[in-house]
């Protein structure tokens, strides 16, 4: 009997210090959370301004800001998205439609799945090999090929997934009043399951729009305002990262700015990408 | 098996209608394991034919082979013939789609589309007729009307389809399906997801339906098919036991298998 | 006969519709093959990466041979180059990352799943996700400019005081505290991976069939011997896939190593000296490389990084299809 309590005690007291440990690793996440996020509004507020969003980045030991940055950022995002979109959602399309039951679509789902998690620095290496080397020099094209490359297979993996989710039934019966499969997908498929493609969208957007490694050597950076897509253009993380190892002061004040300004906009984008699914599940 | 076509060969000549649709020899495979075996038996125009047994016999296989439906899934073929008005819709150079704007489908569940009512019957029509906008509006009257839906929708038509409830999405799905003008429509246990109230609209638009349609319904409910149907097929394991007039079937079936299923004691 | 109109279209109009048909057919092939032809060039894509990586790498590969893979000394002057400094340092960081990752990401996964009461399950399962979300350059200026200075003033004295007695531990925790090094690098990395690992955990947890749980409780096992005995066991394959996929990850993270690696060709004993790993070296010098033999050396390293990655996440994804294909049985 006292065996048996005893053990009962031990087994309590394992599973207490067990469940304590997890609630302390817990602890650990989310404190590690708010400690970035603290450390980024402290510094990153300290050095937002208009000035930020109306001034180029200056030279060192001088005050100015990250339009240039912000302006590349926003183009090459944008070409990116224009570019891996309709590519992503018509690959997602094939897996989930046309090429439900093919091997072509076991293949390619593996392949995506690695390339989406694949080191994002070896996709940089691969556009500096087929776009600026052949070109002999550095060009915002080259940094927005290198994004989209990266939107692609995000948007590949919602798509398909969405599309899955889309009850078989619905494309019965668009099929049955004779409508040919790409209508069905068109008017039905793709409706039903536009939140879900729109949040994969908006989650390929949040991806790229931290992304350094990949603009290292195709779109390198540029000191000055360039709209020229044939040319190096300066990025918000490129500069980030140019500025932060930077021994300036002024230039790390900007990249904590940078920083932050980048931070917010994931965020944003991720819960809004969020809430559209959020919404979607509560019907 | 021959003696049990010439009692559908009486049922044609007495109600001497013109036969729609004629199956011949049709085998159906999943994969390997085979469906439907060696059904034969003819459909008249303009009435109501009723497909019932227990489930897994093959009685919603046998539907899905008429509009071809089947095809949007892999390893699922469809052997012998199914005439449509004399052409075999089994055929490889049979057009799908034209084949399903010619053979309309409800199904088991209510399928509205995520659009508006308007649109959901409108979308139909859009693919094959290019209407200007009044003349829309008046099919997509018609069909709702048609469909006994009119007047609980016409305030509301570009409400979304999915607003509405169960039986008045079915109906809805029953206009959208009478709006491209169909000449067969397959009724795969249209009720089966709907409270009593929703299957007796349902049950009574069957039946003014088949004044102008070649009406097909699959169901599990006997009574259904004894209240709507002229004539009936009974099918079991993939074989159609018995073919014959309604009354017949639930009153003096020729086969055992027959009585015994529709006096419950099996399925 | 005014029925029969109207439910069988005219002649005419039968034959607008076998033209309406043709259209369809044509419209549908090209849509077809529109989604078939992106569905392959996902695969091209990664053809094409191998391919670059593979010409791009050959003058180095042709010149050093396996050479390049044992080779610890990285000098541009001569043109001596060997990848075996950011090997290791890429190994390690990784290993210890995931070292640091896995008992702390599936501590977080279990809480989630079996301690947290439920309206706080969603806003936290959100937050961790959203750690995952956050660029890596942030973690890098982060670590530069916060943690480093830390690790630096509080937790390498820490280590070095307490070992320096101890045999193996006081040469891997030895050196000046530089604050930057192989050691933070590693911290860092396991905070970028743990959402990575804690969500696929938590997706693996989900999977266990709550009657096989309710059972084990039904005959009085502890929360911990619940999680410990049936759902730990039941889920080890997706558990290692999602082990798998934070490893993949943090082989290849290269912002926030860079900031805090302090990039040294070196292998030291010291977890505490600077290192380099492949990604930190290719950011760092691949735009100051000049001479083409530089250049192909710095593509031949991304080259080994992207095996040694296709072949990790290939293992992990293979492991989650494992445990996806059981719950859609």
């Amino acid at each position: 009997m006292s065996t048996a309590t005893s053990l009962h005690r031990r087994r309590k007291t394992t599973n207490s210090l067990m469940m304590t440990l997890c609630l302390v690793a817990a602890g650990i996440g989310l404190a590690w959370l708010a400690l970035i996020l603290g450390a980024l509004l402290y510094k990153g507020l300290a050095g937002l301004s208009v000035s930020v969003f109306t001034e180029m980045t200056p030279p060192p030991g001088d005050a100015g800001g990250l339009l240039n940055a912000i302006y590349g950022s926003v183009v090459m995002t944008v070409i990116a998205v224009i570019v891996g979109t309709p590519i992503g959602v018509l690959a997602g399309t094939y897996m989930a439609e046309y090429g439900r039951f093919s091997r072509l679509t076991t293949i390619v789902r593996f392949i995506n799945d690695i390339l989406l998690s694949a080191p994002s620095i070896i996709i940089g290496l691969f556009v500096y090999e087929l776009l600026v080397r052949p070109m002999g020099h550095f060009s915002a094209l080259a940094g927005s090929v290198a994004l989209a490359i990266l939107v692609i297979p995000v948007v590949v993996r919602t798509t398909e997934d969405m599309l899955n989710l889309v009850p078989n039934a619905l494309r019965e019966a668009g099929t049955a009043i004779g409508a040919p499969r790409w209508v069905v997908i068109k008017s039905v498929a793709y409706r039903a399951a536009l939140s879900g493609i729109v949040t994969g969208i908006l989650l390929s957007i949040a991806r790229i729009s931290g992304e350094t490694a990949p603009l290292l050597f195709t779109a390198l950076n540029n000191q000055f305002w360039s709209s020229n897509l044939n040319a190096p253009m300066a990025s918000l993380p490129v500069t980030i990262f140019q500025f932060a190892l930077s021994p300036y002061e002024e230039w790390q004040q900007l990249a904590w700015t940078g920083a932050l300004i980048i931070t917010l906009t994931v965020l944003a984008l991720s819960i809004v990408a969020r809430s559209l699914t959020g919404r979607r599940e509560d019907k | 098996m021959s003696q049990m076509l010439s009692p559908d060969m009486t049922i044609a000549a007495e109600a001497a209608a013109k036969v729609k649709i004629e199956v011949k020899n049709l085998n159906f495979y999943y994969g390997q394991s085979k469906a439907l075996k060696d059904i034969t038996l003819s459909l008249p125009e303009r009435s109501v034919t009723a497909f019932i047994g227990p489930s897994g016999c093959g009685k919603s296989t046998l539907l899905r082979v008429f509009n071809r439906i089947y095809e949007l899934y892999p390893n699922q073929t469809a052997e012998g013939q199914v005439l449509l008005d004399g052409q075999n819709v089994l055929d490889r150079s049979q057009d799908l789609n034209l084949l399903r704007t010619k053979i309309g489908m409800v199904f088991q569940k209510p399928t509205p589309f995520p659009m508006s009512i308007y649109e959901n019957i409108a979308f139909g029509i859009r693919l094959y007729e290019k209407l200007s906008k009044s003349e829309m509006d008046g099919r997509v009257e018609q069909a709702l009307k048609r469909a006994a839906l009119w007047t609980e929708v016409k305030d509301k038509l570009s409400a979304s389809g999915l607003s509405l409830s169960g039986g008045q999405q079915q109906r809805l799905c029953i206009a959208r399906t009478v709006a491209v003008k169909p000449e067969v429509i397959l009724l795969d246990e249209p009720a089966s997801a709907l409270d009593p109230l929703s299957t007796a609209k349902i049950e009574e638009l069957i039946d003014e339906l088949q004044a102008d349609y070649t009406i097909v319904i699959v169901t599990h409910n006997m009574q259904q098919a004894a209240r709507v149907s002229k004539q009936t097929a009974f099918m079991y394991l993939g074989e159609l036991v018995e073919f014959d007039r309604t009354e017949k079937i639930f009153t003096s079936p020729r086969e055992k298998r027959t009585q015994d299923y529709i006096t419950g004691r099996f399925g | 006969m005014t029925t029969v109109s109207e439910a069988m279209p005219s002649l005419a109009a039968m034959q607008a519709r076998e033209a309406t048909v043709r259209r369809f057919a044509l419209t549908d092939a090209i849509f077809r093959a529109a989604t078939r032809f992106s569905a392959i060039l996902v695969l091209l894509i990664l053809g094409g990466v191998a391919i670059s990586l593979f010409v791009g790498s050959w003058q180095a590969m042709s010149t050093f041979g396996v050479s390049f893979l044992t080779t610890e000394s990285w000098n541009p002057v001569t043109e001596k180059f060997g990848a075996l400094a950011p090997i290791y340092g890429t190994v390690v960081t990784a290993a210890i990352s995931i070292l640091i990752a896995v008992p702390i990401g599936i501590g977080i996964a279990i809480f989630l799943t079996e301690l947290c009461p439920r309206p706080l399950r969603r806003p936290i399962g959100i937050a961790v996700e959203l750690l995952a979300g956050i660029p890596s350059i942030i973690y890098g200026i982060w670590g530069l400019f916060i943690f480093a200075p830390f690790v630096q003033t509080t937790i390498q004295p820490f280590f070095i005081n307490l070992f320096h007695d101890v045999p193996v531990l006081s040469s891997l925790f030895a050196g000046p505290p530089y604050g930057i090094g192989l050691l933070t690098s590693s911290m860092i990395l396991a905070i970028m991976v743990l959402p990575f690992i804690t969500s696929i955990t938590k997706d693996v947890f989900d999977t266990v069939p709550a009657v096989l749980k309710e059972s084990a409780y039904g005959i009085g096992c502890t929360t911990w011997e619940v999680t410990r005995r049936v759902v730990i066991p039941y889920t080890r394959v997706g558990i290692m896939g999602g082990v798998m996929l934070g490893l993949g990850r943090a082989l290849g993270e290269t912002m926030a190593v860079t900031f805090v690696i302090g990039n040294a060709h070196r292998i030291s004993a010291s977890l505490f000296a600077p290192g380099t790993t492949i990604s930190a070296t290719i950011a760092n010098e691949f735009t100051e490389a000049d001479g083409e033999l530089y250049t192909s050396s710095l593509i031949a390293l991304g080259l080994i990084l992207f095996v040694i990655t296709f072949l990790i996440l290939a293992i992990a994804r293979y492991m989650l299809m494992r445990i996806d294909r059981r719950t859609g049985a």
